[in-house]
């Protein structure tokens, strides 16, 4: 259905973006390009082309060139992403954003920024904190994934139970349409009912409904000091039901919950070698707390350290210097490293259940992680109720009947079961095409005939990231 | 003017090359005194040519204290030999390597001098006019380097980091004169016992004695390559070293750790494999004379330090410069034959 | 069994980064900690009063924020703290800085053992500990890596050294300096935290620890600072990216030229 890129097209690309912007006939260099973070190789794809623009009229123009010649574009950001989402697996362009990566503005009396998407998202961060200012978008990659993907993927990450998602902060978007019209959606505006809420629309449509170019971010002041508590409980069931109370009888929203069962920080444990009696435990969490002051800090840890004593928890640590909090994080930072040297095929599910489904969910994982005789790891965000299981081929299966157990057997079991659990498939890492065959699990039908219903009014020719989500 | 004194270290029944450094670096202190260069040994069964070597390589007098007492180094039976002696002769300088001997012993002896004593010296030199002696060290982790006197009290003591200089080279026609002391027994009167030496076999050469140390990071993967790590080093008769993140994973032992919480190191060659450079390894190992950078991460803050830099993965480069140097090493040999 | 931890404030560095032009740290907005080296210590002190009971204290010469790292030892098990405090202090080398916390553990009195760190990142002069040792006039241990055993008033120990390891006895009242190796440091814990959190933390000056003024600060420093300076580290050097077969080979030449050139092989 789509034809292929032919050195013309390549000329005329070259006309827009210049040649020194345009890899083409090169494998070495379009390697890079042919994957993200997934860790299957399966899910690759060679582009045909890689361009890489700097300005939205440069990709309105690739856009229009594209759909007169019927060539799929995948838009890239910095390629670690977890569902496949900038694999260009119906060849084609890659359209690589890596050019624009630029702070645009830093509006102090707005508390916004303008970016370009190829900025790295921690590098935002880097450029503000002298004025007291930060950005709560904070997914795991942020030292290397650019703010663009972020939006497109409307990334979690850690900090998401007190500061939310991506979604949150995005006030404005300049965006090219798969057709090639530059949007200007949104802007400075702290509130705007003009019309549909497009900029939600963009935010999470994982580049199959439109370029970014320009985006707006809404910052937060940056807070003084922070306390990680690392706690130790004999299962998690009593790990998990803590997680509501830190805020009803807490009164206390942390920056971050996060869930390690015993499979995961043991494995990490033993790599970092890492000495705190955790044989003893079956479950941890590793809350964080930021605040202006210390002493309103220690008031919090106490609450909810407290809480944890009262209510069955082993041990409860606390880190209020950088050191001690680093060697905490490590635990929880090295379980996919740790992970690794058993076996280096994971397959980093992203699930969402309520939060008090979390214990009946883990008992599911071991069910289908005995009968399949695959260790499933599970940790993640547990004040989000986000859980990376993530099933590791057992060395013992050859890759074709891991894939096989993987994409036919285990993955659908496990997917079902969070359904059933009120859950979803995909909480931040999105569905890309690593996860779009399941999509229909978890979605009605009339559900994903809307979402084609729009997907076919801005992109007719179906020619913007295809092959993913629907 | 006093003399400049030089510890030489006797361990084990054997002088030990630093002692030539410290020479070395007496001479060219005494010379710019104009006053004689002394080395003290003390030990047990201390061979007539050990003494001579120190002779040989610069010394003008050796001070010798032979004392089954003295077999091993225990700081209280040092400390109390040495201070008699500084109290009889009163040097004007006393050095002594920074090795856990004179870590051990200089600190314990100049609080009881009432005098000052700088560490892990790099560099010493004689101030205009004064005569006094200048020390420079690296602190904060070699971050910055501190120039340090000592103005009114003596001796003026320090330690010097070793290798920092070559050994002075030997000359068989330098005679000197040597002065042998024995002391009553009550001198050497401890509340400690010396009770054995146990060798580490994992440290042949140890990081600080070596003149190359190859050293792996996280990015060495696992346990097992350091197979590779060792085969190198081996191959180039060097010392293993190891970042922070290899040690705390119990991959390498501490004695192998590089940086601020652990050894500082200057070899002739450094080669770092699979190591980023964070502030506190750069800080053990920045001194070093060459060094060699292999990571695949090519912002690795390592390779701002770096003489040769190669982005890669070091388990492809290092086996395959492993093979080079043996088939180098067999050419020379047949050639040589 | 009476122990006696001197420990150190320094500025944490993990987070540091490296200015490439100038080599420096950047220590902007650089929190304090307990001296990395001093964990082990205080790790060491603890076991040994968990297995022979007594207590820990911990002692630390520095400002007022200093308190800081008293308490956190304090959350990790240690007994009691004690801050040596005065603007007399100030400008202390190790030499002074020997004798103020020598005589503040004179003070405390009747203890069994001092346990420090090997050295503080920092000044990096593993000079201090030696120093309260010589001034108490102790028998000494450095670079210890294991304690062996503790029994009728002596301790046996095993201290790293060039080569291997050395195995001494000391009799009690002895000085310890120890390495990593010794332990693995614990984690604070709430509990720890609040204990230390209501705790008072006498702070001594040069009156409450009878010394000589003479001896304290600038004063009482044998040695004088004539200059500090900046080396230049950055080299710079040739960068080769290794991307095939052909990459990989030119990159094994690049270093063996390297090594014949400057004969290492």
């Amino acid at each position: 259905m789509y034809n292929k890129v032919t050195p013309e097209i390549v000329d005329e690309l070259i006309e827009i973006v210049g040649n020194k912007n345009v890899i083409y006939n090169n494998f070495d260099a379009m390697e890079a390009y042919s994957h993200d973070e997934v860790a299957e190789k399966s899910y690759a794809h060679m582009p045909d082309v890689v361009v890489k623009p700097s300005s939205a009229e440069e990709i309105s123009k690739i856009m229009k060139l594209a759909n007169k010649y019927k060539i799929p574009v995948t838009p890239r950001g910095a390629g670690s992403g977890l569902s496949g989402g900038a694999v260009p697996v119906e060849g084609g362009i890659v359209l690589s954003v890596e050019k624009m990566n630029k702070i645009l503005e830093i509006d102090k009396d707005n508390l916004m920024v303008v970016v370009e998407p190829g900025v790295v998202t921690n590098e935002i961060n880097n450029v503000i904190k002298d004025d007291g200012l930060f950005y709560a978008g904070y997914p795991m990659s942020v030292e290397t994934c650019y703010v663009g993907g972020n939006v497109a993927e409307n990334a979690g990450g850690g900090r998401a139970v007190k500061y939310g998602v991506t979604g949150r902060y995005i006030y404005g978007l300049e965006v090219v349409t798969p057709t090639g019209e530059i949007l200007h959606l949104g802007g400075k505006r702290m509130k705007d009912v003009t019309g549909y809420d497009l900029i939600h629309l963009m935010v999470g449509s994982e580049g199959t409904l439109g370029i970014f170019t320009k985006i707006y971010i809404k910052l937060m002041p940056l807070p003084q000091s922070k306390v990680d508590l690392l706690i130790l409980f004999k299962d998690i069931d009593t790990a998990i039901k803590i997680v509501p109370k830190i805020m009803t009888f807490g009164r206390i929203i942390p920056t971050s919950i996060e869930f390690m069962d015993d499979l995961s920080f043991k494995t990490s444990c033993k790599y970092l070698n890492e000495k705190i009696p955790f044989e003893e435990a079956g479950a941890m969490l590793l809350i964080e707390l930021d605040g202006n002051s210390k002493a309103e800090l220690e008031e919090q840890y106490e609450v909810i350290g407290n809480l944890c004593m009262e209510n069955g928890a082993i041990e409860v640590y606390i880190a209020d210097n950088a050191t001690t909090s680093e060697r905490i994080w490590k635990i929880r930072r090295n379980i996919a490293e740790a992970w690794k040297q058993y076996s280096p095929d994971q397959s980093l599910e992203d699930v969402v259940v309520p939060i008090s489904e979390i214990p009946k969910f883990m008992e599911k994982v071991r069910k289908i992680s005995e009968k399949y005789d695959v260790p499933i790891p599970c940790y993640g965000h547990a004040g989000d109720g986000n859980i990376h299981a993530t099933p590791v081929k057992n060395p013992k299966f050859t890759m074709e009947e891991w894939l096989d157990i993987l994409h036919h057997k285990l993955l659908p079991e496990l997917y079902k079961e969070v359904i059933n659990l009120g859950g979803t498939i995909s909480g931040e890492h999105g569905i890309g095409h690593k996860r779009r065959e399941f999509m229909s699990m978890a979605l009605e039908p009339a559900q994903i005939e809307v979402m084609k219903a729009i997907k076919r009014a801005l992109d007719p020719n179906y020619i913007l990231n295809p092959g993913k989500v629907i | 003017m006093g003399e400049v004194w030089t510890l030489a270290e006797f361990r084990h029944g054997e002088l030990s090359s630093v002692s030539y450094e410290l020479l070395n670096r007496g001479k060219n202190l005494s010379q710019k005194l104009d006053t004689a260069l002394a080395s003290v040994i003390l030990g047990y069964d201390i061979k007539k040519e050990d003494i001579d070597e120190l002779i040989a390589r610069g010394a003008d007098k050796v001070y010798v204290v032979d004392d089954k007492n003295l077999e091993n180094f225990l700081v209280e039976s040092y400390a109390n030999v040495l201070i008699a002696l500084l109290d009889e002769y009163k040097p004007d300088i006393f050095i002594a390597a920074a090795t856990t001997t004179g870590r051990t012993l200089m600190p314990y002896v100049a609080v009881r001098k009432k005098t000052g004593l700088t560490a892990d010296c790099t560099v010493l030199d004689i101030e205009e006019g004064t005569g006094n002696l200048l020390q420079t060290r690296p602190a904060i982790g070699g971050n910055i380097l501190a120039t340090i006197k000592t103005p009114n009290t003596r001796p003026q003591m320090a330690t010097v980091r070793p290798h920092s200089m070559k050994p002075a080279m030997p000359d068989k026609n330098r005679n000197g004169e040597v002065i042998y002391k024995k002391y009553d027994e009550s001198l050497f009167k401890t509340r400690s016992k010396y009770l054995r030496f146990i060798k580490d076999e994992s440290q042949q050469v140890t990081v600080q004695d070596a003149k190359v140390i190859v050293a792996g990071g996280k990015g060495v993967g696992k346990e097992e390559n350091f197979a590779i790590i060792d085969e190198l080093a081996e191959l180039l008769g060097g010392a293993v070293g190891a970042s922070r993140d290899v040690v705390d994973r119990g991959w390498k032992t501490y004695p192998h750790q590089i940086g601020l919480s652990g050894k500082t190191v200057s070899p002739a060659l450094y080669i770092a494999a699979g190591i980023s450079g964070a502030v506190q390894h750069i800080a053990g190992m920045q001194t070093s004379e060459n060094i060699i950078a292999i990571n695949k991460d090519s912002d690795a803050q390592i390779f701002h330090l770096a003489n040769l830099g190669i982005v890669g993965d070091l388990n492809e480069v290092l086996p395959l410069l492993i093979e080079r140097i043996k088939e180098y090493k067999a050419k020379e040999a047949s050639a040589n034959v | 069994m009476k122990i006696v931890v001197p420990i150190k404030q320094v500025p944490e560095t993990s987070n540091v980064k490296m200015n490439p032009e100038t080599g420096t740290m950047v220590r902007e907005g650089v929190e304090s900690i307990i001296n990395p080296l001093d964990l082990y210590a205080i790790e060491t002190a603890i076991r040994l009063k968990e297995k022979f009971g007594g207590q820990v204290i911990v002692i630390s010469m520095g400002p007022d924020k200093a308190l800081e790292a008293i308490k956190e030892a304090i959350a990790m098990g240690c007994d009691d703290g004690i801050l040596l405090s005065d603007r007399k202090f100030a400008g202390s080398d190790t030499w002074a800085t020997s004798y103020v916390i020598a005589n503040g553990i004179k003070q405390i009195g009747d203890f069994d053992l001092v346990i420090c760190g090997e050295r503080a990142t920092d000044g990096d002069t593993a000079q201090v500990g030696p120093g309260i040792a010589s001034f108490l006039d102790l028998p000494l241990s450095t670079f210890t890596s294991e304690i062996l055993s503790l029994n009728d008033g002596k301790i046996k120990v095993r201290r790293l050294v060039e080569g291997g390891y050395e195995e001494i006895e000391l009799e009690l009242p002895a000085a310890l300096t120890v390495v990593k190796e010794i332990s693995d440091p614990r984690l604070p814990t709430l509990r720890g935290k609040l204990k230390a959190k209501k705790m008072e933390i006498p702070v001594w000056g040069p009156q409450n620890i009878n010394a000589d003024e003479e001896n304290l600060g600038l004063k009482g420093s044998p040695t004088r600072v004539v200059k500090i300076f900046t080396p230049k580290v950055t080299r710079e050097g040739e960068k080769i990216i290794v991307k095939d077969e052909k990459t990989l080979n030119e990159a094994v030449d690049k270093i063996m030229d390297y090594l014949i050139k400057k004969e290492f092989i």
